[in-house]
């Protein structure tokens, strides 16, 4: 065979061998006058023509690779496209940060997305009461269900951890119907403080979907960065501090 | 804070399908590929777009630069060192159909290509764009698209047929 026939001037001028040929016939890229030369080539060549006929076949698997179920949206995507004046708490990022905690990595699917609880219309829990400080003070974290308190309000703390100043806080879940809430409290002089509380829109397993008012904030997560040490507590680690009162 | 149209929105969600298997065609892993996705979400509904900005090019430029910024900085040695030890192992399964075996291999095989070239063939074989709209989304030359996809096939070609001489 000879060199002119291995190889052809594409229309960049760049000389291309049958492997980019036949590539370009693939996808539709040659012109005419080529497409006729190389068909013409493919009926008296069977090499090549097996050689094209093995890059159809790839395709095709690769083309069923990329369409297999696992390789799908997760479903939890959507809704966080969708749902509008929301701010997002790089929830990817802080599970990395938290992955050594097994609370935090189921946190990191049912997360959120925080509003401004500056906002009029929001009921602002920051006031603690002694429901949820018993909660707090009780209560292990956990990655799903929650503990009952009054008025219809439910309660899950997701982690514990130093604060850079040596406090313990924790942060937390609070809902009541349709509102949601994610706080932090910590503990200070022997009683828990709320320290930032958010309104938020609850991804629970990535399939509940509640949605929220205006406004938008970053107050919780920018708490956790700036007071956080490094380490969350682990399930055995928390047991023990809530044994020991705090 | 810059956040998205209606319209954007829309657009992104319509786009999401084919910004996954992106994703997958630059990690080459499905857990890796997921996480990508997620912080292009993220970081799209953080910072928004121009109100005239093309949201598929757009969201591929971020996802891109995600991936070079974020994800190729983690110690990915040792997981695709992982993965791949699974991919073969599962091949040697009896109970696997000859189809799933090819799967197998072309997915190993996908996973050894260079980034660069099976996000081009991705694009070009998977989701049937011309070489004109890939140079677009992946912002190369068009001569670099046609040459990664021929290279690519190439690549493909031997690494399976030398696959299931192999085993053969």
């Amino acid at each position: 065979m000879s060199d002119d026939r291995q190889n052809v001037v594409d229309m960049a001028g760049t000389r291309v061998d049958d492997d980019h040929l036949l590539s370009m016939y693939v996808d539709n890229e040659l012109d005419a006058e080529r497409t006729i030369a190389l068909i013409s080539r493919l009926r008296s060549e069977p090499a090549l023509r097996a050689r094209l006929e093995v890059m159809e076949a790839n395709d095709k698997r690769v083309k069923q690779l990329f369409a297999q179920s696992d390789n799908q949206v997760p479903e939890h995507l959507v809704p966080l496209v969708t749902a509008e004046n929301v701010a997002v708490l790089g929830m990817t990022r802080r599970w990395q940060r938290w992955a050594s905690v097994a609370v935090a990595a189921s946190f990191a699917t049912a997360m959120a997305l925080v509003v401004d609880l500056s906002q009029t219309d929001v009921f602002n829990p920051m006031s603690m009461d002694p429901q949820l400080a018993s909660a707090l003070e009780q209560s292990p974290s956990r990655a799903t269900g929650w503990d009952a308190l009054d008025d219809e309000r439910q309660f899950r703390s997701v982690l514990t951890f130093p604060a850079a100043d040596g406090r313990w806080c924790r942060e937390f879940l609070l809902s009541q119907g349709e509102s949601h809430w994610r706080g932090v409290a910590c503990r200070v002089g022997g009683e828990w403080v709320n320290q930032v509380v958010g309104s938020e829109i609850f991804l629970e397993q990535e399939t509940q979907y509640r949605p929220a008012g205006a406004g938008d904030s970053e107050q919780v997560a920018r708490f956790i960065d700036e007071t956080a040490t490094d380490v969350a507590l682990g399930p055995q680690q928390e047991a023990t501090l809530i044994g020991s009162g705090w | 804070m810059a956040s998205l149209t209606a319209q954007q929105r829309q657009e992104l969600i319509d786009e999401l399908p084919r910004l996954k298997r992106f994703c997958l065609s630059l990690t080459s892993d499905p857990a890796d590929a997921d996480d990508l996705l997620q912080i292009t979400v993220e970081r799209l509904l953080e910072k928004g777009m121009p109100e005239d900005a093309h949201v598929a090019k757009w969201s591929h430029r971020v996802c891109r630069n995600l991936w070079i910024d974020e994800i190729r900085s983690r110690d990915v040695r040792s997981r695709y060192a992982q993965s791949e030890s699974a991919v073969e192992g599962a091949g040697t399964t009896a109970a696997n159909t000859d189809e799933s075996v090819q799967l197998d291999r072309v997915s190993a095989a996908m996973e050894r290509l260079p980034p660069e070239q099976r996000a081009a063939l991705v694009q070009v074989a998977v989701e049937g764009c011309s070489y004109a709209e890939a140079a677009a989304l992946l912002e190369v030359p068009i001569g670099t698209i046609m040459s990664r996809v021929a290279r690519a096939r190439k690549a493909l070609a031997e690494d399976l047929e030398w696959s299931a001489e192999r085993e053969a």
